[in-house]
């Protein structure tokens, strides 16, 4: 009797965990899933587009503000915003069982890694059709989302960082904000503060040695060659790294992990702890709301030895997933969003970021903000990534370890160089496209 | 005889019908994926547009990737240090608490909360602990005259850094492991030491330990399998840095598999991890095994 119990029991359960388990995998699904506007295809029903994304909190509320927004200025398209917080995973095994959405936001490097694969809408005859004209967006910014002559996407973001500085340190100190290496050595120079072998003050920030590519081409040099190869081991990298020497190592404005772990309130540059750094408008809201407490003004990075100005373009974009049942729908959100001066404006104020929509630029709420304005000008002159798919790689796991170890000195500028290109040309080798 | 067998029979078809649940679970969750991960890895598998055979390249490309090697050089050197320093102060620590004096159970709880707090948060508090200026670290350290290093930053320390962090937050729950390991050891045994003559080291040395290797074991192999695939601390508190010194292989597996979109290729990667836990595993296990148990 008792047996029987047990047996009995023992069914119960792995019934119960079969049924849990199989309950979680459909849960799974279509929370994720979406299989988008199915029911609302066709007939009065408005479409039902999903948009994905992978901002939370602030970021969530902006989307959803223009997904509101687009909402109410028409009634055959309704658009959902689903946030996804590991959206290029979840789109990567969406991309092949199905249940990708309609607009996916995108982070426009990862374009030469995905077009190729043809999970992606090329947008070109969607262009001509409705006449979008490419002039309104940075080409740089268009190239990004480009890869075999097919465009794949609109420019929702353009970013690029710019000089950050302490208008009270520099004031105090006499000093004019730099406009060229030489300059900027001396007032890192200037403005940094030692107490015994402790760092107060730190004139300029070498925390980031990712930023060798801007630095490159500021001295005039490019990242890779045309034909996917490193080409830094040369002059110009020569130039970067013995500035780099200057700061660190003669000079000392800086010392390494010092911003290491300092979140936001306590973020170097808010404390005054830090006199100047480069970084990019993502920052400006966080600094706006120390007001008074911290004066602060932008300027262009500071053009290197020859003259030459250069800054890296960043930014996101929206692009439509081949998978998608409603792509002219789709296109029709996105042109509003991004071809359209007033909902540019309505994103730009709402998420503080610089639209990727040119006339929108235009507005007196960029071109007359002494906060935004350097970043035009710097956008006028800044150049994306190499679009190399194996170049984020190449940089961070080839590059950067080797100026790292230059930076602690730990080992000569002409092998950093050297080592970081044999490294770098393999990394850029064993991650190129294959068809 | 055979009203024997059949209740025999019939307990072994109960047992079975008991272990379904979790034989069904780790089939579909563990047993299926790891089949098709070793499949993938002989395909040049991408998630997205193909997955064609492509024989042993994958493993040939393996012995030429000498970041993949540096990573498994930096996981063994933090296993060497990592996993020999938990056992010791996870045993200690079990031996501190297992006695009941006044304030034990404080003392337990303060040791088990730091497993409890999750490895990301923790990481980044402890990044706040060892900043170079305004750290807590090289706070106490400047008192008695040393200038501290930058923990996470430099190339000396930033494993280092790593090992405290982990360590810090492991301990914990091998203690209470411990802990249930020593309050299993008989009291007769160390009775009858006592009356040989024994003191309180040679106790912990001839009874106490061998009488643990059992929990021992236990810990020392789910230390090694954790040292080897090491992730989310050293991600929080150096991203691999400086110089590649703390990059470990589930890093770069990832990073291949999700970002670079060669899954094919990290499958083989995620091998060869595998490969390498298991052998670390069975040589633990013939060292821990290695002396005759006392009983």
């Amino acid at each position: 009797m008792k047996k029987r119990w047990m047996t009995l029991t023992a069914t119960v359960l792995t019934a119960a965990m079969i049924a849990g388990c199989s309950g979680n995998n459909g849960g799974g699904t279509s929370e994720g899933g979406t299989s988008p506007g199915t029911e609302g295809g066709s007939g009065d029903k408005p479409v039902e587009l999903t948009f994905w994304g992978d901002w939370g909190g602030e970021g969530q509320v902006q989307f959803e503000t223009m997904v509101n927004a687009f909402n109410e200025s028409q009634d055959k398209i309704r658009v959902k915003y689903v946030l996804q917080q590991d959206m290029i995973t979840k789109f990567l095994t969406s991309a092949t069982s199905g249940g990708t959405p309609d607009i996916l936001f995108w982070d426009r490097w990862r374009t030469s890694l995905y077009a190729p694969k043809n999970v992606l809408h090329p947008i070109d005859e969607l262009m001509a059709r409705d006449g979008v004209e490419r002039d309104n967006y940075f080409e740089e910014s268009l190239k990004e989302l480009t890869y075999d002559d097919k465009l794949y996407g609109l420019p929702l973001t353009v970013d690029a960082r710019a000089l950050f500085y302490n208008k009270t340190m520099l004031e105090e100190a006499g000093l004019e904000p730099p406009t060229t290496w030489e300059e900027l050595a001396t007032a890192a120079k200037a403005l940094t503060k030692w107490n015994g072998d402790k760092l107060e003050v730190a004139g300029f920030s070498m925390s980031d040695p990712g930023l060798f590519n801007m630095y490159l081409q500021q001295a005039g040099g490019q990242m890779i060659t045309e034909d996917g190869k490193t080409s830094f081991n040369n002059e110009q990298g020569m130039e970067v790294l013995s500035f780099w020497d200057r700061l660190m190592n003669q000079d000392k404005v800086y010392k390494i992990g010092f911003e290491q772990g300092l979140g936001e309130g306590t973020d170097a540059f808010v404390t005054g702890k830090l006199a100047m750094h480069f970084t990019g408008p993502w920052m400006l809201s966080t600094y706006k709301k120390y007001g008074s407490e911290l004066d602060f003004g932008i300027v262009p990075p500071p053009a290197g030895p020859s003259g030459d100005q250069a800054s890296v373009m960043g930014g996101f974009g929206l692009v439509i997933p081949e998978g998608s049942k409603h792509k002219d729908e789709a296109w029709e959100f996105i042109t509003w969003w991004l071809a359209n001066k007033d909902n540019a404006m309505l994103w730009a104020q709402t998420s503080l970021n610089l639209p990727g929509y040119k006339p929108a630029l235009e507005d007196p709420f960029f071109a007359d903000d002494p906060l935004w304005q350097p970043f035009l000008e710097t956008l006028e002159f800044a150049k994306i990534r190499p679009q190399h798919p194996g170049y984020s790689v190449m940089e961070v796991d080839g590059l950067i370890p080797n100026l790292e170890l230059f930076i602690q000195n730990k080992q000569s500028a002409e092998d950093t160089l050297a080592k970081s290109q044999t490294q770098g040309d393999k990394l850029l080798k064993d991650n190129e496209v294959v068809e | 005889m055979s009203a024997i067998n059949k209740l025999e029979r019939h307990q072994a078809r109960t047992a079975y019908l008991f272990i379904a649940p979790t034989m069904l679970l780790f089939i579909i969750f563990m047993v299926i994926p790891v089949v098709m991960a070793l499949y993938l890895s002989f395909t040049n598998y991408d998630v997205l547009s193909r997955m064609d055979w492509v024989g042993w390249d994958n493993y040939r490309r393996l012995l030429d990737d000498s970041l993949l090697w540096l990573t498994f050089r930096n996981v063994l050197l933090y296993a060497v240090i990592f996993v020999p320093l938990n056992i010791m102060v996870s045993f200690g620590l079990g031996l501190l608490v297992n006695h009941a004096w006044r304030g034990v159970k404080l003392f337990r709880t303060l040791y088990y909360l730091p497993t409890l707090t999750s490895a990301v948060a923790a990481a980044t508090v402890w990044l706040w602990l060892l900043h170079p200026e305004f750290g807590l670290v090289n706070g106490l350290l400047s008192y008695i005259g040393v200038t501290g290093p930058a923990w996470v930053a430099q190339t000396e320390t930033a494993m280092m850094a790593i090992v405290l962090v982990t360590l810090w937050q492991s301990v914990g729950s091998n203690m209470i492991i411990y802990l249930a390991g020593l309050q299993g050891v008989p009291g007769h045994l160390y009775e009858s030491a006592r009356l040989d003559g024994a003191n309180r080291w040679d106790m912990i040395r001839y009874i106490t330990w061998p009488q643990l290797r059992p929990t021992t074991f236990l810990v020392s192999t789910m230390a090694i399998i954790g040292a080897l695939q090491l992730f989310d601390q050293a991600f929080v508190l150096t991203q691999g840095g400086p110089a590649n010194m703390t990059k470990t292989p589930v890093y770069l597996i990832y990073q291949q598999g999700f970002n670079q979109l060669q899954m094919g290729y990290a499958s083989a990667q995620a091998f060869v991890l595998a490969m390498a836990i298991l052998i670390f595993s069975l040589i633990n296990m013939r060292i821990t095994k290695a002396e005759e148990s006392v009983i």
